[in-house]
């Protein structure tokens, strides 16, 4: 029965057994101040797949993620000069619309969110070719600084990137466990029939889940844009597959309903973790995707809660 | 008394509606391929130039169709491949992985026996799809025997691949310069290189298996009710296991397909066939939960994407709207082929 | 020739079998009914071979056997008729008559199509059905889907030496009186080569067809009737260990209802392909049954009263007002409260706890600024629980995990918490044991008196005839004709089936 009692806390054992590993096989590891540099680094990750949980907690999942930071990227460089600080605003409603374009056409259509979101990311696509011209593009160094610039700085050693996350993860983790959305959230993930005969509007949570999937999507993009400073319709590639295993290595499971957002943090960590332990075991460069997909494996075989996948595994 | 009169008509719609529904890709692959030639002929009759619909058209050609089938072959290959898994209602996200592995393998294989067909090098064909099967048994045995969802699985095993195959070159390209192999793209019979007549010929074993063999049936009675089938004494595991490998063996394929289509295997092998191959298939009418569908829709539904992309570059659409406009036609493609009657919800 | 010796089975914290001695002769047509929880449905498991026991012995013909798995069971001649619908419905007839056995027409990795048809047509003769085996299943009507699932099973005569036996899992809650009769017939012919393990909750079928019948209650058999010496009552007495005596519907707690107060109007509604013209006035405190076979129309026309589907034609007013707009939201804040048949799908959320299953209709009750007042929903929560006496430790406990009595009075509990002045009850007691199913007459019986009205679709027709103040019996989607049921002259059953059929 403890065994049982143990369960949703899997992966967290995961993530402190990886980290005591590692730590054992390089000291280094233990570090604060590489600890810290190391989730500084690992921040946009995190809040986009803290975005793509709430897409996954309904069942479905987004695939436009990658793409629409890729975009917002575009946007935040050839915005910034005229608007400043005051971009954020566009890119949270772009981020906004692209999502909520994503569930109107799964719900109101009918078209699985697999298919729906990854078409909406070629959209999203298009835009930022469009708007970069299919270039690179930089930033002005100084108007970045003047209005960004306060993103990565410190406090008390702390870089704020990471006080950024905290706020979010703290501010979606109220959203789904004390909001009445965050309730609903729930039962459209674990019951949708249930949900729709207890006469809530299911498509509006739904729209509501990937719209929000899509504002965290665009705050990463931001977040890439300004690190990076610059945009170009490639930047964040790469991204949307390692924010799929976050959400999926922390516990939430395809078929929601259960995990969260909590789940997701604790999955980003294991992914940071994995990747941060290549690096410090010296793994050959040429063969870190390789070890990161065999850990991948044994990770989530170890760590899934078969009994709420309800009986068959798909 | 009117709605007597709707009621009464309605068996007939509806069977006129499951018709267009069950037809509606074929249709949507129809209309696009009358539509492009319909661009060209505006632009040429601005331009005041004598153009006569269909017969001028640059898209409606034989050397265009050739074009489009040799650029769809490789994809289709992974298409149908994922179109078993899916008709069992899971998925298979590994097929980049196992298409880089295949093909640098293969490749490999190939150089170090003679590299040529004419010599025992052609030992590199069996070879590369046994590696396929392997890397589908492997998933399929994980998936079964310790119950993680498909979709997790795949995944990994998609970075596993790619990782493996990147192992293997160093980030190296293997360039495959043997004539006789090459000639899958420069022989060509009736004006579509032997290519497209293998990807044929494995289009018609696959749909062979799929209506003519036990493992393919079961595929349907996996995706249909697995539990009813378990209780009806089926052995499910097998059946999954069993579906994964072919799944690898026809990844493999496009691997051989891909190899032949540019002559270089690379760790980029297989870049950008997991959503496109998986779009293709639910655009050809078979559902992501299972059951229904199978290797000839995914056929019209990789047509439809290939036209899609070769009619908005002949037509000379802006090289940035062109994402865009196949995302929209995508979508446009589900939208017309799903019976919004028969389901009650999507995720 | 089949016999079960002292077999136990454990599940934690159940003691679900204990001590169970089972036997069957060749030709013999058992019979085995108890209440739900009773341990049928794992006594049949064990017996088809989906349970292992984790003691006591299966013997046939003398023999010890032990079954890891059906398909073991299935080669000792031992088949299953499912009581869920067990066919795939993707699958064409022939496929899933022969489904895990294609091998017989496989040559060199071929399947020949041709033969599987012939010896498809074959056992569907044996259930005479006339169908072309090619049809997909999904065609079928739910009672020709049930004599393929027999006629699937009787591959069996063909595969095994041998004598069968072959279970039948509620078989007939499908089927309309003749579909029965000639099952019964079917069965009665078929005893020449098998014997039949016949579970129903009809006890009276039960005892048409049986030549013993074994009674079950927690996990034992409390008693054993021959054909000839078997009586409803003493049987239900046994099932339950009580008497089920007139006050069973609360017949007398059933007073006239406020015929001044009218509820719901339905004008000539109809929803094309479902229900045609229907008419009625729902008053407050009334029950209204509609009564019809499946796909009559009964559960469309409760959809439409809470606007889960839009009606073609017609108007319907909900206390006066007419509704144009058509959805479930809109349902509910009219008020409407509706217990659907699949509770496990549609009635509670598995997977939520029980004060997020009672408030889910009613967030906006429940929230300020968004934000939810979880110690407002608990304390609503233990008021319900200790009200309708709903047996869970906590008011966090996973829903799922409740007994399905428990579930039902949560999805009472949600609507009546929540102030819903029109019930829409769809089978409510489905699946429920006897317990269970007086609590929810009691609670009909209340929410009558408080005025609330009731649109009823009843698991049964005693419990339509029991419970109604009015019935409105309907076929193929057409009102047949209204009764008046006051206490003391409630239509027969005779009166119903004749307008049913």
């Amino acid at each position: 029965m403890s065994f049982k009692f143990l369960k949703p806390y899997f992966p967290w054992i995961t993530l402190v057994m990886l980290t005591i590993i590692v730590g054992i096989a390089n000291p280094g590891f233990f570090s604060p101040a590489g600890m810290i540099i190391l989730m500084a680094d690992i921040v946009p990750l995190l809040i986009m797949a803290l975005g793509m949980t709430f897409a996954i907690y309904i069942g479905g999942i987004d695939l436009s993620v990658q793409q629409i930071a890729n975009m917002i990227t575009v946007i935040t460089t050839v915005y910034l000069a005229q608007f400043g600080i005051g971009v954020v605003f566009i890119v949270i409603g772009v981020g906004a619309l692209f999502g909520i374009l994503s569930g109107y056409v799964t719900t109101r259509f009918y078209v699985p969110s697999f298919v729906s979101t990854l078409a909406i990311g070629f959209v999203a696509l298009s835009v930022a070719k469009w708007l970069s011209g299919q270039r690179a593009l930089y930033m002005d160094a100084t108007l970045r600084d003047n209005s960004f610039g306060w993103m990565f700085g410190k406090t008390w050693g702390i870089p704020h990137e990471l006080i950024i996350a905290v706020v979010l993860v703290l501010l979606v983790w109220f959203l789904q466990t004390r909001t009445s959305f965050g309730r609903a959230l729930k039962a459209v993930g674990s019951g949708e029939l249930a949900a729709v005969a207890s006469g809530l509007n299911v498509n509006r949570v739904k729209i509501l889940a990937f719209c929000i999937s899509g504002i965290f999507a665009a705050i990463a993009g931001l977040m890439f844009s300004v690190k990076l400073s610059g945009g170009d319709a490639q930047l964040a590639n790469g991204f949307l597959l390692l924010a799929i295993v976050a959400v999926l290595v922390g516990g939430t499971p395809l078929t929601g309903g259960v995990g969260g957002v909590i789940n997701t943090v604790c999955g980003t960590l294991i992914v940071m973790v994995i990747r941060a332990a290549m690096v410090y075991l010296e793994v050959d460069a040429t063969q870190q995707q390789m070890v990161f997909g065999i850990i991948l494996i044994i990770a989530i075989t170890l760590t899934i809660d078969r009994s709420k996948l309800r009986g068959i595994v798909k | 008394m009117a709605d007597f009169m709707t009621g009464g008509n309605s068996p007939l719609i509806s069977t006129l509606r499951n018709i267009i529904l069950k037809w509606a890709p074929l249709f949507v692959l129809a209309s696009l391929v009358l539509l492009f030639p319909i661009f060209e002929w505006l632009e040429d009759f601005q331009r005041g130039k004598d153009h006569i619909y269909l017969i001028d058209s640059r898209f409606f050609s034989i050397r265009n169709a050739s074009r489009i089938a040799v650029a769809a072959t490789p994809g289709l290959m992974v298409a149908i491949g994922v179109t078993f898994i899916i008709i069992m209602g899971s998925i298979d996200l590994s097929m980049e992985g196992t298409v880089s592995v295949s093909a640098v393998i293969f490749a490999f294989v190939f150089i170090a026996l003679g590299g040529t067909l004419a010599s025992w090098a052609w030992l590199a064909i069996p070879v590369a799809l046994v590696v396929g099967g392997i890397m589908g048994f492997i998933n399929g045995v994980i998936h079964v025997m310790f119950r993680v969802p498909s979709f997790m699985v795949s995944l990994a095993m998609g970075f596993v691949g790619t990782g493996f195959a990147l192992v293997l070159t160093g980030g190296d390209r293997i360039r495959v310069e043997d004539e006789l192999f090459r000639s899958l793209l420069t022989v060509r019979w009736l004006n579509f290189p032997i290519m497209c007549y293998v990807a044929l010929l494995a289009l018609l074993v696959a749909w062979f298996i799929q209506s003519r063999t036990t493992l393919g049936r079961n595929f349907y009675a996996v995706g249909g009710g697995e539990e009813l089938a378990i209780a009806s004494g089926l052995n499910v595991s097998r059946v999954r296991i069993m579906g994964f490998t072919l799944a690898g063996i026809f990844f493999a394929l496009g691997a051989l397909m891909a190899v032949g289509r540019i002559g270089i295997a690379e760790t980029a092998t297989g870049n950008n066939f997991m959503f496109i191959s998986i779009t293709a298939v639910v655009v050809g009418g078979t559902a992501l939960w299972g059951g229904i569908g199978g290797v000839l829709n995914t056929l019209v539904g990789v047509l439809i994407v290939n036209v899609i992309n070769n009619g908005m570059v002949v037509i000379g659409l802006p090289n940035w709207l062109q994402d865009g406009v196949l995302g929209v036609l995508v979508i446009t493609a589900v939208v017309l082929s799903t019976n919004r009657k028969t389901i009650s919800f999507v995720k | 020739m089949f016999e079960l010796k002292a077999i136990d089975k454990h599940f934690p914290g159940v003691h679900a079998l204990q001590d169970v001695d089972f036997h069957i002769h060749r030709g013999e047509i058992v019979g085995l009914v108890g209440e739900n929880g009773a341990g049928k449905s794992t006594l049949m498991k064990i017996i088809y071979g989906a349970y292992q026991p984790d003691g006591g012995t299966i013997e046939i013909d003398s023999k010890s056997v032990r079954f890891q798995n059906p398909r073991q069971a299935m080669d000792n001649g031992i088949g299953m008729v499912f009581q869920e619908q067990s066919l795939i419905p993707n699958l064409t007839v022939m496929e899933n008559i022969f489904l895990g056995y294609e091998n017989q027409f496989v040559k060199f990795g071929i399947i020949n199509w041709q033969a599987m048809s012939v010896a498809a047509k074959e056992q569907l003769a044996k259930v005479k059905l006339d169908i072309d085996p090619n049809t997909i299943t999904m065609e079928l009507s739910f009672g020709q889907r049930q004599l393929v699932e027999l006629a699937k099973v009787l591959t069996l005569e063909e595969r095994i030496e041998g004598h069968l036996v072959i279970l039948l899992d509620e078989p007939t809650s499908v089927l309309a009186e003749e579909e029965v009769n000639l099952l019964f017939q079917i069965v009665r012919d078929l005893t020449k080569r098998a014997s039949f393990i016949f579970i129903s909750h009809r006890i009276d079928e039960v005892l048409e067809l049986s030549d013993r019948i074994y009674v079950m209650k927690d996990g034992k058999i409390v008693d054993v009737v021959q054909h000839d010496d078997a009586e409803v009552n003493a049987i239900q007495h046994k099932m339950v260990g009580r008497d089920i005596d007139k006050e069973y519907y609360r017949e007398q707690k059933q007073k006239p209802y406020n015929s001044s107060e009218v509820l719901v109007t339905f004008d000539n509604v109809s929803l094309d392909g479902v229900y045609r013209n229907i008419s009625f006035d729902l008053h407050a405190g009334e029950v209204l049954t509609l009564v019809g076979t499946e796909g009559s129309g009964r559960e469309g026309i409760l959809r439409t009263l809470y606007g889960m589907e839009q009606c073609t034609s017609g108007s319907v007013k909900i206390k006066g007002e007419k509704v144009t707009h058509f959805s479930a939201t809109a349902g509910v804040s009219r008020s409407i409260g509706y217990v659907p048949r699949e509770r496990k799908v549609e009635g509670i959320v598995n997977g939520m706890n029980v004060y997020e299953n009672m408030t889910l209709s009613q967030l906006q009750n429940f929230r300020y600024m968004g934000v939810m007042n979880v110690p407002k929903e608990k304390s609503l929560a233990t008021t319900w629980i200790e009200r309708l006496g709903i047996k869970t430790p906590s008011v966090y406990k996973d829903c799922g995990d409740l007994s399905g009595g428990n579930q039902q009075k949560i999805v009472l509990a949600k609507w009546r918490s929540g102030g819903s002045e029109i019930i829409l009850l769809d089978h409510p007691t489905r699946g429920l044991d006897i317990g269970a199913k007086e609590d929810v007459y009691e609670m009909i019986r209340e929410m009558s008196d408080n005025g609330i009205g009731i649109l009823l679709v009843a698991d049964t027709l005693e419990e339509a005839i029991g419970l109604s103040h009015t019935i409105m019996v309907l076929k193929d989607g057409e009102f047949q004709k209204g009764f008046d049921c006051k206490p003391g002259s409630k239509p027969s059953l005779y009166d119903l089936v004749h307008h049913m059929i």
